[in-house]
């Protein structure tokens, strides 16, 4: 009886009941849009950062990422390439000669990290080529061809077909120069890594490095995220005098985001509900003071106080949970349209989006997984809104509450 | 005849520490089961606040009320509302029926509260219903009723808790003359074929016609406590 009374009670008043009701759906809607687009758009970073910027897994020797120094490189490379070639869970891999070295034009020049690669095998594994946006990439047969992002491009004032001078120290600590062309131009989801990075063909790299077939790092792409731990652990075990690292270590601002990214989702979804509390509980107090009388009369009766808490406590979750299947549909259609169609935030600034390593183009993720803990939340919300109204209808006496 | 209220020298002062007055001041009364009382009195008299008193509603400040024994003014809160659940029935001015709730459920609320089962509470709405004559009006919700059928269901409800006595504070003043007739036939016949006690609080000469004791307060004082043996002879006994 005391579940009907409470549902019917919040019926009285009908508009101010739907007002709470269509308060609580935006709110969760808006709660969950957040989770949306933050899952969207750490998914997009994840992605960005196997696809794009580190693959699943490199293999470096031990100390080669101190200072990279040219010297260090994998000695027995041809075993590794070997045996990932074998491996069934790898999708393709790419073996690259790094430096360190200056970009010079006649206009200025700027730091950049060289990365010697074999075209075919970089287009593969980190989609170098779909990301050019002026030339035509690597031509065969045609020797000292540089692709130099975008930024850097904008910054040096280099244009295809520009020239510049690239120095930079040999494996034995020679300085080394040579002048190389632009032959494209490529802009990725990450602004600063397009201005660090210059890319040239391996061959030429190595000859002017002198490591002959030698290369610094192997970059390995999966088929399935989820054999990455298990393919590290396999690759570390037989090759233990080199460093076997995953993107999240690699990458460890990117796995900090995937680790406290739920968290800060929460806390924007419990100070949602938080404001939304104070409704909830102005419109419970003044049901609670309308029903003076009737409270009183209840009492009177013989209602025991911890029967009339449960009225006030199930009169605020039904009244709560009413908008939760509305905030959770909408919030649904909307993330599914905007899953599929791409959600274009470039009107915030494409640099700045960029500038951080995502993608301008959000495609939210309905956050399924969360669901439950985001319905405890508005529960939480309910309890804690009945507390102060279930107050003041406790501390009513039944023979002042029937003269009003 | 059994006991069912018994108050000695029972007060409630109001505002003791400034001008106190004396809302019930040193009453004792002595009702027995099957009594039809009525408690009259001008505006002011003490009467409702006597009734709370004796239903447990408010605290004396001196005296004791026994009911059935159980000295109520000894009760906590917590205890003092369950005594009231199992032991007296309420019929309210303003009708007081829950108004989200339908007749009939308004009535089962109050056994649903004593922890009785569905299957007894089914049993006793019928037979409750038609002894008010609202066996047609058991799903019509209060605002669908008229005053006086309303005050029957607050009768139908007071009697499902199966109480000691029935407290009624003046339960016709809100009703047309045919409704409070019609009202007052009901417990009448309550009293006399279920041997129900009900005292009521009351201005209203109807009432206080069919009323088989008449206790007139004035100034929180028993003026007269009278016995009616027939409607026409007063007997005036001991105060």
């Amino acid at each position: 009886m005391i579940f009907i009374m409470a549902w019917r009670n919040i019926w009285r008043n009908k508009m101010r009941s739907i007002v709470i009701i269509i308060s609580v759906a935006i709110g969760l809607f808006a709660g969950i849009a957040v989770l949306a687009l933050y899952n969207g758009m750490l998914h997009g970073r994840v992605r960005t950062v196997i696809d794009a910027e580190v693959a699943h897994i490199q293999i470096h020797d031990t100390s080669f990422k101190k200072d990279y120094d040219p010297a260090y490189v994998i000695v027995k490379g041809d075993t590794i390439l070997k045996a990932l070639g074998l491996m069934t869970q790898v999708k393709a891999f790419s073996a690259r000669s790094i430096t360190q070295g200056m970009l010079v034009t006649t206009t200025g020049s700027a730091g950049v990290q060289i990365n010697g690669v074999q075209p075919r095998e970089e287009y593969e594994v980190s989609g170098l080529k779909k990301k050019i946006i002026e030339g035509e990439g690597f031509k065969p047969g045609k020797k000292n061809e540089i692709l130099i992002g975008k930024k850097l491009a904008d910054k040096m004032k280099l244009k295809i077909g520009s020239k510049l001078v690239l120095t930079f120290t040999d494996s034995a600590a020679n300085i080394v120069s040579a002048a190389f062309r632009v032959a494209a131009i490529y802009r990725s989801n990450n602004a600063p890594l397009d201005e660090r990075n210059v890319y040239v063909e391996k061959e030429t790299l190595n000859e002017l490095l002198n490591i002959g077939n030698g290369f610094h790092e192997i970059a390995v792409l999966l088929y399935r995220d989820e054999d990455m731990s298990l393919v590290q652990q396999q690759l570390q075990k037989q090759f233990p005098s080199y460093k076997v690292e995953t993107w999240r270590q690699i990458s460890p601002e990117t796995d900090l985001m995937v680790n406290t990214v739920d968290v800060y989702s929460y806390i924007i979804m419990i100070i949602i509900m938080f404001a939304l509390a104070f409704g909830i509980i102005n419109t419970m107090l003044m049901a609670i003071l309308e029903r003076t009388r009737e409270i009183g009369m209840i009492t009177a009766l013989g209602m025991k106080r911890f029967r009339l808490f449960f009225l006030v406590l199930f009169e605020t979750i039904f009244l709560t949970i009413s908008g939760t299947p509305i905030g959770l549909a909408t919030a649904w259609l909307a993330v599914r349209y905007f899953n599929k169609n791409g959600l274009d935030l470039s009107g915030m600034g494409k640099e700045l989006m960029s500038s951080f390593g995502y993608s301008t183009i959000i495609y939210p993720e309905f956050p399924s997984d969360k669901i439950i803990i985001v319905l405890l939340i508005v529960i939480i919300t309910a309890i804690v809104s009945c507390l102060f109204p279930a107050l003041k209808a406790l501390r009513l006496q039944p023979v002042e509450a029937l003269r009003r | 005849m059994d006991t069912v209220i018994d108050a000695h020298n029972i007060s409630k002062i109001y505002n003791p520490d400034t001008i106190p007055v004396y809302a019930v001041n040193n009453v004792h009364l002595h009702l027995q089961k099957g009594e039809f009382t009525a408690l009259v009195g001008p505006s002011g008299s003490g009467k409702t606040t006597l009734l709370n008193l004796i239903g447990g509603l408010d605290k004396t400040d001196t005296g004791n009320i026994f009911i059935n024994g159980i000295d109520i003014t000894k009760l906590s809160a917590g205890r003092l509302i369950d005594f009231r659940l199992h032991n007296i029935g309420f019929v309210f001015q303003s009708f007081n029926l829950i108004p989200v709730l339908t007749a009939k459920e308004n009535v089962e609320f109050i056994m649903q509260l004593q922890g009785i089962k569905k299957s007894e509470r089914e049993k006793r709405i019928y037979p409750l219903f038609k002894q008010i004559g609202l066996e047609d009006k058991m799903n019509s919700r209060p605002s669908q009723l008229s005053g006086g059928q309303q005050q029957r269901v607050a009768v139908a409800r007071a009697l499902a808790s199966k109480p000691q006595f029935v407290l009624a504070d003046e339960p016709t003043a809100n009703l047309d003359s045919k409704s409070a007739s019609n009202l007052l036939d009901i417990m009448a016949l309550l009293n006399k074929e279920e041997n129900m006690t009900f005292i009521f609080s009351t201005h209203d000469q109807r009432v206080i016609e069919r009323a088989r004791r008449v206790i007139t307060l004035v100034d929180g004082k028993v003026e007269s406590d009278t016995a009616v043996v027939d409607t026409s002879v007063l007997h005036e006994t001991e105060k």
